[in-house]
């Protein structure tokens, strides 16, 4: 049973680098014949099945991060459905949403985690504290027609069938690379605003 | 979307972050020390002081972090890693028990093969082993693994073994940070939880296992573990923040209130001390004792009155030193009472200490980085060393 969960978890966990690796692989083109779009999701998955000193690359992904978040994951799998049908599933807006989402959520949660204070964010992921904000903040975005909102349903699933070998909602919510993309891009969005309410 | 639509959508996101949380009360860790009575020793029992290597025919050049317990049948087990030097790739848990007086050679329980092929991911090298007997006798190891860089790249991992260890489950990673999971490192006794209910009585057993991080802070922590029907729910608890202290070492003195000795990492060079009165849920702030640390592990013990004794390295330096302190104020004011080992070309370190059922207080430490020392002392061994009365065998 425990062999079941844990390939699972590794099947769960190549998701988010197989989607990464097939968008980049695509390009910018705007146009995609069928060859190119079946081309790069094959090559991807060959791609993270290179042995490297007797592991695959994807192995060598599982030990620096084995729990991608499942909004990573899901918006990876948005943006990768976009690309693929051509058809937009997110708006700007959308996008912007998770964006910021993510670098409250980072901001809340590493400083705090890596022991700048005494109190320990991470903790409230072992909490029903936490599924409770996520809930709200679905709910808020639901109703403010974010489609971003259903993304952040994802967490709640990948949690209750146990997906990742993380058994804290947090990991089910954010990942540092995540993380990471969210600040930067929504610094970038900050910038952008207050460069823009200068010009007037 | 139609209104229809969203309102749908949120019954499901509530019904989902319902189930979520249904499940997150259900995995809750009651906290509460299970503190054993120590029967007190009798008056005439003379005192006992004895040494011995535990492993003397390993022959390996380098050995680290030992730890004791007491296994079914008052039989002693002792664990550790060790192999061609630190960081390893090559490096094994090993095991020994103490049985009708002799230690039984050590036997590699958990190797960097099986630990792969169970985590389906390579790994650097292993360390720190602890190993928690269950009530049904079943054997919960955790252990650090590497999975990049030093100390600081450090997993925390877990098998069980229900034949005395002599077969392993598979391992399992324990999720405890949320970097990567980097930096998490268990060190020192773990203390058994009171059972709240006898639904968690049939449930398994609860443990609070000192956990350190070393990442970008250094700091203390606990491990809350329960076992649910072989499977293990682990959550963490922070002790204190920043890049001060790390390893500590728990003496509780009933459910609610214990002390923990905590190893230094400051310019302050001295051991420091936090109190707990809601059952480790909070601590005080560290404060420092009057006891040096070189940044060093140290381990302490509550003995039958009350009183505590701790193992350190009693300097600021270097780790040359071992020796054993006396609290009988509940840590507040320390007094050395015996060295056990002072060679400034070796270092005595990692001390760990324990009481057995037999009432006899047994401490292992590695000892000039290739082997593993056990010392056994009772109480009225301590006794003449506070009255004067031991003798001198340093």
């Amino acid at each position: 049973m425990r062999a079941v969960a844990e390939h699972l978890h590794h099947l769960y966990a190549a998701l988010a680098p197989w989607s990464a690796l097939a968008l980049l692989l695509l390009g910018r083109s705007p146009f995609l014949s069928l060859t190119r779009i079946f081309g790069s999701l094959f090559l991807a998955f060959f791609l993270l099945r290179i042995p490297i000193a007797g592991w695959s690359c994807f192995q060598w992904l599982m030990v620096l991060e084995p729990n991608p978040s499942f909004i990573l994951t899901g918006l990876l799998v948005v943006a990768l459905g976009q690309r693929v049908s051509g058809v937009r599933l997110f708006h700007p807006s959308d996008w912007k949403a998770g964006w910021i989402f993510g670098a409250i959520a980072s901001i809340v949660l590493y400083p705090m985690a890596l022991g700048l204070t005494v109190m320990d964010p991470y903790s409230l992921g072992w909490k029903p504290e936490l599924p409770v904000v996520v809930a709200t903040a679905a709910i808020i975005l639901i109703l403010r027609r974010k489609r971003f909102g259903i993304i952040l349903i994802l967490p709640f699933v990948g949690f209750l069938l146990r997906l990742q070998e993380s058994h804290n909602f947090w990991d089910a919510v954010i990942d540092p690379f995540y993380g990471g993309m969210a600040l930067i891009i929504s610094a970038a969005l900050l910038v952008k605003k207050i460069r823009k309410g200068k010009e007037f | 979307m139609p209104l229809w639509i969203r309102w749908m959508i949120v019954v499901v996101v509530l019904i989902l972050a319902g189930a979520v949380v249904r499940q997150e009360c259900g995995d809750s860790i009651a906290k509460g020390f299970e503190v054993t009575m120590i029967p007190k020793p009798s008056k005439d029992s003379a005192p006992l002081f004895q040494e011995e290597i535990i492993n003397k025919d390993q022959n390996l050049p380098f050995i680290h972090v030992c730890s004791l317990v007491e296994l079914a049948g008052d039989k002693l087990g002792a664990l550790w890693y060790g192999g061609p030097y630190e960081y390893c790739h090559d490096n094994c848990i090993y095991f020994s028990t103490l049985k009708k007086g002799t230690w039984t050679a050590p036997r590699a329980i958990m190797t960097p093969e099986k630990i792969e092929r169970d985590l389906g991911r390579p790994i650097r090298c292993l360390g720190n082993p602890l190993l928690l007997v269950n009530r049904d006798g079943s054997l919960r190891l955790l252990f650090v693994t590497i999975a990049m860089g030093r100390w600081s790249g450090s997993q925390i991992n877990t098998s069980l073994s229900k034949d005395g260890g002599v077969s392993w489950s598979r391992v399992e990673r324990l999720t405890l940070s949320p970097l990567c999971n980097f930096s998490e490192l268990v060190r020192n006794r773990p203390i058994p939880l009171v059972p709240v209910s006898p639904m968690t009585v049939k449930s398994g057993d609860s443990w609070c296992v000192p956990l350190y991080q070393e990442l970008i802070g250094k700091f203390p922590e606990l491990l809350w573990l329960k076992e649910i029907d072989d499977r293990v729910v682990a959550q963490k608890s922070r002790m204190a923040g920043g890049c001060a202290t790390l390893q500590p070492s728990l003496l509780p003195f009933d459910k609610e209130t214990a002390v923990a000795l905590l190893r230094d990492w400051t310019q302050a060079k001295r051991i420091f001390m936090s109190r707990t009165k809601d059952g480790g849920i909070t601590w005080t702030d560290p404060v420092a004792t009057s006891l040096p640390n070189p940044d060093a592990g140290i381990s302490g013990l509550r003995l039958s009155d009350g009183n505590l004794i701790v193992a350190y390295n009693d300097s600021v330096i270097l780790r040359e030193k071992l020796s054993l302190a006396f609290s009988d104020d509940s840590g507040a004011s320390w007094k050395n009472i015996f060295q056990l080992e002072h060679d400034p070309d070796a270092c005595s370190s990692y001390p760990f200490l324990m009481r057995t059922t037999d009432g006899m207080i047994r401490m292992v430490y590695t000892h000039e980085g290739d082997n593993i020392k056990m010392l056994t002392i009772n109480e009225s061994w301590i006794t003449a060393q506070l009255t004067g009365m031991g003798r001198p065998i340093r």
